[in-house]
């Protein structure tokens, strides 16, 4: 019977009856009005046990709708209109409820994308992991439970299992997930974008767990994501997803290498990557950190010429009087017509320094001083409502999730008009025609005037933001992670139209990413930034050729670029450098900065 | 404004349908009734339903349906002017507490709480005994003891709504307080605001009627659906339409909006505006 748990451990059973999970010409379509609308056409694959299936894709491709089929699962008014999903031989969408529930979780266990909202938030984690055990009728003490944490390599699984979710970090959480999902040893693992949310160092972490794990375990593993980098590093089979096709199946490794379909072309030189140069060099840091200090001033303000447009120095920024602060003594120099990129994982004060110089936030101590050309300068450590409307013109701000920085209930047309008309950047009369034009510059109909935000693609929505940005005349645009929401090949648009906006109207921006393939491909100087400080900084050649410290250097030796087989070398789990405070800088080659360290060891 | 609320489902459309019936009847009772509703006539005084007394007469003889039809107006016009008055005054202050908080936020929020602490008829007992009972004093005393509990409930969907990054994105520019309100957070909790009204709207009715039942509302000999059943409940046995008409009356104006409310709040619930199906 496939519903024996006890399978996973050995594969014989397994092997003799076939493959683990055989998806067989499976549609999929759900029901609008009175039309069918279909999300999955004649989908089929196979993975057998100790197998990786990925199945890559962008959003709307059906490759989420697919995977969780495999759990017998389909969203409200989606039914099945063709073909079956075996697991273990058993038509999952034929099992009684009885039966169902030791599918889910038993056989077949799934890690969703965000494990923070997975789990529940009032039950302790080892209670949870108690529960994910006993439900399928396995025997649970405390020590199986503590040992369900430790195969995740979680530390101090005692006092973590007493811990409740919020307590506990974003990969700390997805470990936990991951360790609830394979607790009944299922013979089948879903994974469903599991490291979206994650930073890469975390990521890299996880993916290696996983991988391990599901070696160990000999299940069948299916990774859905629409990451290529992901999938490429995990899968031995991809198959790429469009309009809820299948269009390429094929080895991981001739995937990358020679992909046959056009649009995997097309999905594969969307993809921003570091390229070739970085890699080798990147992962030695320098030597001896911490004793061969430099005395050189911070971050390279030696030419204080009319081409620095802002200048920040000593910038700390804190959300309460005690604890740290969010921002510690950043210094930074953005120059006309520079693309300025802040590199950091979430928490380490790069979104705070953005929205401190938009006036979002105030700055606790230190100056923001910007030159504009036009001879409008200021001082930028004031709040907003304290800012001249000049000065607040010429630093604009584009947001990360196009979907909720437009106001839902104003037109596309009105959201660009208003900072027209605050500004007065164009007499009353002119303003539709400018609307118009801005609307054309971004790549947009004119037309798209009178469309309501939730009438455009989150491309277009993004586009717009753009536009309304563009629309107060600014000198500095703020960009933060403007990007992380959309698709590969959205995202690729978006970064053009941006770098040739820049260039036709001379603007600075600053770049805020986690995304170091992206940063590569847009900035001209990167920052490093961790827990609010400033690491490392320089011309981006010299950033991603190295040397680097050593936390930029884990960064980048966690990236993971499509055509990558193997994941990367057990990447550091605990940081083995510690701040060296205050610490001076080593500056490589001109202009490139970078934080002295200590070796952990030496504590 | 058709089109989203297109499909709010049967209830809704009940609900709309008993409102629009109990308003058009009040609106139209002076041409449609068919005897003075004031007008008595002690030799036809504690009739039962005739061919000439619908549903017959009350103790003074006066005609109950012709009462019934007209005892709405006074009711629905102060439900009509207290409610919209109340919402629309604790939706703004409830946009712009949750906008600004900090002190102004505190201050606003505890006069709430302390409003909110008094119950509500016996505020009104003493507001009509020592300013008597003119339409507008029962009208702004309603105001009073209902907007702190609008401003309540649109603050808490205000917040929600103030962390969104188009409100951000207008405070970047500079944008003041009143267009922030006015034009980024209000519109974007109509929906609650919309579903809100209904619901107050049939707080408010009911308790319009209790008071002039308790005799504090509406003054005899006027025709009004609470002062009817205060004056007819003695013979609910003899005449039983006396007392039923105004009840079912209220019944199903009331009914009608927590119908539209409830329809309204499943149809709204989910944005649409957000979620972009239309």
């Amino acid at each position: 019977m496939s519903i024996e748990t006890g399978l996973a451990g050995d594969m014989e059973p397994v092997a003799a009856t076939g493959d683990a999970v055989r998806v067989e010409k499976l549609s999929i379509s759900y029901r609008a009005g009175r039309a069918l609308v279909p999300v999955a056409t004649e989908v089929s694959f196979a993975i057998a046990a100790g197998q990786t299936f990925g199945l890559v894709g962008e959003s709307g491709s059906g490759k989420s709708t697919v995977a969780r089929t495999l759990l017998a699962k389909l969203r409200a008014g989606s039914s099945i209109t063709g073909g079956r999903v075996l697991v273990a031989g058993q038509d999952v969408f034929g099992l009684d409820p009885a039966r169902l529930r030791a599918l889910r979780g038993g056989t077949v266990a799934l890690v969703a994308q965000n494990a923070g909202q997975s789990l529940t938030p009032s039950m302790r984690v080892g209670t949870q992991i108690h529960e994910a055990l006993t439900s399928h009728g396995l025997r649970a003490d405390r020590a199986d439970v503590l040992r369900a944490l430790d195969q995740v390599r979680l530390p101090n699984v005692k006092d973590l299992a007493r811990r409740y979710p919020h307590e506990l970090s974003g990969g700390q959480q997805q470990r936990v997930g991951i360790a609830m999902a394979i607790a009944a040893r299922p013979s089948v693992l879903v994974l469903d974008e599991p490291t979206t949310a994650l930073d890469v160092v975390t990521q890299a972490a996880v993916l290696r767990l996983v991988k391990d794990l599901s070696r160990e375990l000999q299940t069948a593993t299916l990774i859905v994501s629409h990451d290529l980098g992901v999938v490429s590093g995990m899968a031995d089979q991809v198959a790429v997803m469009r309009h809820g096709r299948i269009l390429e199946s094929r080895p991981t490794a001739k995937l990358f290498a020679d992909p046959e379909h056009e649009y995997t072309r097309q999905l594969l030189r969307d993809v921003p990557t570091l390229g070739a140069r970085s890699r080798a060099e990147a992962v030695a840091p320098v030597a001896g950190g911490g004793t061969n200090q430099d005395p050189e001033p911070p971050s390279g303000t030696g030419n204080q010429g009319s081409d620095v447009l802002l200048s920040c120095e000593n910038v700390s920024i804190s959300y309460h009087a005690s604890g740290p602060p969010a921002v510690d003594s950043v210094d930074l120099e953005i120059r006309r017509g520079e693309t300025l990129a802040i590199v950091g994982e979430s928490g380490s004060g790069k979104s705070t320094l953005a929205w401190s110089l938009a006036g979002l936030t105030a700055a606790t101590s230190g100056t923001m001083r910007v030159h504009g050309d036009t001879g409008t300068g200021g001082d930028l450590a004031r709040p907003v409502a304290r800012r001249s409307r000049e000065l607040r013109q010429l630093v604009q701000l584009i947001f990360q999730n196009a979907d909720t920085s437009l106001n839902p209930r104003r037109s596309v047309a009105a959201a660009i008009r208003r900072p027209l008309r605050l500004f007065g950047t164009v007499a009353r009369a002119r303003e539709r025609g400018r609307v118009e034009e801005l609307l054309t510059e971004v790549g947009l109909p004119a037309s798209f005037g009178k469309r309501l935000p939730a009438q455009l693609s989150g491309g277009q929505r993004q586009r717009v933001g753009i536009a309304r940005a563009l629309a107060a005349a600014p000198e500095l645009i703020i960009a933060d992670e403007i990007t992380t929401a959309l698709d590969v090949s959205v995202q690729a648009d978006i970064l053009e139209l941006l770098s040739g906006l820049q260039k036709s109207h001379g603007l600075s921006t600053l770049f805020i990413s986690h995304d170091l393939a992206v940063v590569a491909d847009v900035a001209d100087r990167v920052m490093v930034m961790k827990n609010g400080r400033l690491l490392e900084v320089g011309d981006v050649a010299d950033v991603f050729s190295g040397p680097n410290h050593p936390y930029t250097a884990s960064l980048l030796a966690a990236v993971l670029e499509p055509g990558d087989l193997e994941l990367p070398q057990s990447p550091a789990e605990e940081q083995d450098w510690i701040d060296d405070n205050p610490g001076g800088w080593l500056e490589p080659s001109p202009g490139h900065l970078i934080r002295t360290w200590k070796g952990a060891g030496n504590r | 404004m058709k089109a989203t609320l297109r499909g709010a489902g049967p209830a809704f459309t009940i609900g709309i349908v008993l409102i629009l019936g109990n308003v058009l009847l009040a609106l139209l009772a002076p041409w449609i009734s068919p005897y003075d509703p004031v007008a008595s006539d002690s030799a036809a005084a504690l009739q039962g339903p005739s061919g000439a007394h619908w549903l017959g007469t009350d103790m003074y003889g006066r005609d109950i349906l012709s009462r019934t039809l007209n005892g709405g107006r006074y009711a629905l016009q102060v439900t009509f002017l207290a409610t919209t008055i109340a919402v629309a005054a604790g939706a703004l202050l409830g946009c712009l507490v949750a906008y600004l908080g900090g002190w102004f936020d505190d201050v606003v929020m505890r006069v709430v709480d302390a409003i909110l602490s008094v119950p509500t008829i016996l505020a009104l007992l003493v507001v009509v005994s020592v300013l008597g009972s003119g339409m507008w004093v029962i009208v702004l005393a309603v105001v009073v003891v209902y907007t702190p509990a609008v401003i309540r409930v649109v603050r808490g969907a205000a917040r929600s709504v103030k962390s969104l990054d188009y409100v951000t994105a207008a405070k970047a520019r500079g944008e003041r307080a009143g267009p922030i309100v006015v034009r980024e957070i209000l519109p974007n909790v109509s929906d609650v605001v919309l579903v809100e009204y209904a619901m107050r709207a049939s707080w408010v009715v009911l308790l319009i009627s209790t008071l002039s039942f308790l005799g504090f509302g509406a003054n005899p000999p006027a025709p009004d659906w609470g002062l009817m059943v205060a004056e007819n409940r003695t013979a609910l046995t003899v005449v039983p339409w006396a007392t039923l008409g105004p009840v079912a009356a209220l019944a199903s104006f009331v009914i009608g909006l927590h119908l539209t409310s409830d329809g309204l709040g499943k149809r709204l619930g989910v944005d649409r505006a957000m979620t972009g199906v239309k």
